[in-house]
């Protein structure tokens, strides 16, 4: 697939993507016009709730959407200059897997019970590159190696349900890198996981991109790990990106109600105790039945009555700063308004 | 409204507690062994505190939780609730249902925790059927719309049924179950953990509020070890059954000598870029040993860092580790003093 060679940095352009979801209750929104990219050794991590479209973002690059009752209603996603959107499936077929893929959270139910996991790794060389079944099987020892899994040449023969939840995402990674993908989604990679098998599973990721340069997209709502790997953070809240930047620049001086409140409620173990945390107040919003105006309005400490009201706020840039982007009317005011920014 | 502990009282005692549970194979389902699921852990709980248990999935810390309520019968060991020992009761006696009433437990997943063909003033109020001393027959349904008042959910929604009701609202009506018959202690087996960010904070206030109000004592479960920290008072870090450190939660958090507890510590991200340098995170290698073939001496040492790093220097402290398994006792570090089961403890030195 020659036509997939990178001309420089830029590996994705994701631009003014809609999704939408018809079910018998109602056309869901579930993703607003949400633009980005990812350059070669980045990492992007997008940061949400449940029901903020972060893993329907994945899964509308990635092509493996549930249609019905998911559609993609408009936008592009540009992998090295051509639209994945505009493919056939054939040809999508192609790129997933080789060019772009992608882990997922429950490790035991994305792999299959049926199978010995080297040859459920082995399948990728088998299908994209046409290995022999032996040479695929070596193949597949060397990638579980690589991925440190002990004593992968006796494994190997062995089934998910033998392995231990880090062992079995450890599988999943290897299946992703096994054909050198430019792009690597994570999404929720280490949220079933405890926290030290959590620590060596990112260890394991950061020295694969070192590696291999791949773009990663860390989907995940845990404010602790994005703070330690990510490059850049787009926050995602109903559909839509709320504020993006650079990692250091969100957690320093967040410039959306939604990133400050986030920020704040997130109880921290290096702080002594605080009498109550500030919580974010509300729910998260019912993609069937959205507020008018903007979507974060009624949990919003800082919404006047213009935010109540007509179309929701563009993501625009900040005056202040380049590269950082937020949708709120109110962007200007709440630097006075917040003093949670200098807090931390 | 600040809560208040009381020290001198103990309401809540646990020695030596065991369970062990069998592992049955062949056609006729003889016992090969056993998983050592809870294998003898000792604390006080006082009345008004929250003990935080933290630990990673399969160190027991479940099991305890259901053994504190007797819905599992320990294999040894006692619980005694105000001075009475729990298990010398007939199950299903008097005495029992009294007990029981005194202790309630809130759920992981507020999804599955909740009858989704009952109304949420059913599922509050079943509680009164079986102690209907608590609430008479007339007053339940006033009862019932105090409490969800109590939880921050509309008293109008009575008649709603869990699926009309977003996770963190139906943790809410978990908690009112919970509290329904003013209990003693509240039993939270990662009554958070199934929540999104902003909605935990929200129900981990009212935990506190709850508290406050009520005066109630709670154990709470969890693997965050954030939250764990925001809300607890004492902490206990289990692994593979046994506790290993047991303190307030300022000597845990801060001044931890366990080698399992600094490990876990430092493997807990921190939400804050500035201080992602790795270089003081102890990466634990491999995964916990299974509970049903614990190692010989101290649980934690084929994991354990400190051993690594010093036994190979043929330090005499550290032959033990292997062979004999530590108790846990008062560990002097300065002023301060608290539980730890490790034969080498100590503050960890970084640098």
């Amino acid at each position: 697939m020659s036509i997939f060679e990178p001309t420089n940095n830029r590996l994705l352009d994701v631009s003014d993507l809609f999704v939408e979801f018809r079910t018998r209750e109602g056309v869901a929104h579930a993703i607003n016009g949400v633009s980005f990219s990812l350059d070669r050794h980045e990492t992007l991590a997008i940061l949400g709730e449940s029901g903020s479209g972060k893993s329907v973002t994945a899964q509308a690059i990635m092509g493996i959407l549930d249609t019905p009752p998911g559609y993609v209603t408009g936008g592009q996603v540009e992998y090295c200059g051509v639209d994945l959107l505009r493919l056939s499936e054939r040809e999508r077929r192609r790129v997933r897997g080789a060019h772009i893929s992608m882990i997922f959270q429950d490790a035991l139910s994305s792999l299959n019970p049926c199978f010995p996991v080297g040859w459920q790794i082995a399948e990728m060389f088998r299908i994209h590159r046409g290995l022999s079944k032996s040479k695929a099987l070596e193949a597949s020892i060397r990638l579980m190696e690589r991925v440190n899994i002990p004593a992968a040449r006796e494994r190997v023969k062995a089934y998910p349900h033998q392995f231990s939840g880090g062992m079995r995402q450890r599988i999943m990674i290897a299946m992703a890198i096994a054909l050198d993908p430019a792009i690597l989604i994570a999404d929720e990679p280490t949220t079933a996981l405890d926290v030290t098998v959590q620590a060596q599973i990112m260890d394991l990721l950061k020295e694969l991109q070192a590696e291999s340069g791949m773009g990663l997209i860390l989907i995940t709502h845990d404010l602790g790990v994005v703070a330690n790997v990510a490059d850049r953070i787009a926050v995602m809240y109903a559909g839509r990106l709320v504020e993006t930047a650079g990692v250091h620049e969100v957690y320093a001086d967040p410039r959306h109600p939604y990133t400050i409140g986030l920020l704040e409620s997130v109880p921290r173990m290096d702080v002594a105790r605080q009498e109550t945390l500030p919580a974010i107040g509300g729910l998260p919003p019912n993609l069937l039945a959205m507020p008018e105006g903007c979507p974060f309005n009624p949990r919003c400490k800082f919404a006047v009555d213009g935010c109540r009201v007509g179309e929701p706020p563009p993501l625009t840039q900040l005056a202040s700063a380049e590269q950082r982007y937020a949708a709120c009317w109110q962007v200007d005011q709440l630097t006075d308004m917040s003093t949670a920014g200098g807090q931390r | 409204m600040k809560k208040t502990i009381d020290t001198n009282s103990v309401l809540l005692q646990a020695r030596d507690l065991v369970k062990h549970y069998p592992i049955k194979t062949g056609v006729i389902r003889h016992t090969t062994g056993f998983v050592r699921a809870v294998d003898g852990v000792s604390f006080d709980l006082h009345p008004g505190e929250t003990l935080g248990v933290v630990g990673e999935s399969g160190c027991g810390k479940s099991t305890l939780g259901r053994l504190l309520m007797r819905l599992e019968e320990p294999t040894s060991g006692s619980v005694f609730f105000d001075g009475v020992e729990m298990y010398r009761q007939p199950l299903n006696g008097a005495a029992m249902k009294k007990l029981r009433r005194n202790i309630q437990i809130v759920f992981q997943d507020p999804y599955t925790s909740l009858n989704p063909r009952m109304t949420v003033g059913d599922i509050v109020g079943e509680p009164f059927k079986i102690h209907p001393e608590v609430a008479p027959k007339g007053s339940r349904r006033a009862k019932v719309q105090e409490l969800l008042d109590m939880v921050g959910l509309n008293p109008e929604h009575i008649s709603r049924y869990p699926h009309q009701f977003s996770g963190g609202q139906r943790q809410r009506i978990g908690v009112a179950r919970g509290i329904a018959l003013n209990p003693k202690v509240l039993i939270l087996d990662e009554p958070v953990s199934a929540l999104d960010v902003s909605v935990q904070a929200q129900v981990v206030n009212l935990l506190e509020k709850l508290q406050a109000e009520l005066g109630l004592a709670y154990v709470f479960i969890a693997h965050d070890l954030a939250v764990v920290r925001h809300i607890c008072d004492r902490v206990a870090v289990m692994y593979l059954g046994r506790i290993a450190e047991m303190g307030n939660e300022e000597e845990i958090y801060d001044r931890p000598t366990h080698p399992y507890t600094q490990a876990l510590l430092s493997a807990v991200p921190v939400p804050d870029p500035t201080l992602k340098d790795s270089s003081n995170q102890i990466v634990l290698t491999g995964d916990v040993p299974s509970p049903a073939n614990p190692p010989a001496g101290c649980r934690f040492h084929t994991r354990c860092w400190k051993l690594k790093a010093q036994g190979e220097l043929g330090d005499s402290a550290f032959t033990a580790c292997s062979e004999v398994l530590p108790e846990l006792r008062e560990h002097r570090d300065g002023q301060r003093t608290h539980l730890c089961a490790c034969h080498v403890p100590g503050p960890r030195i970084t640098g």
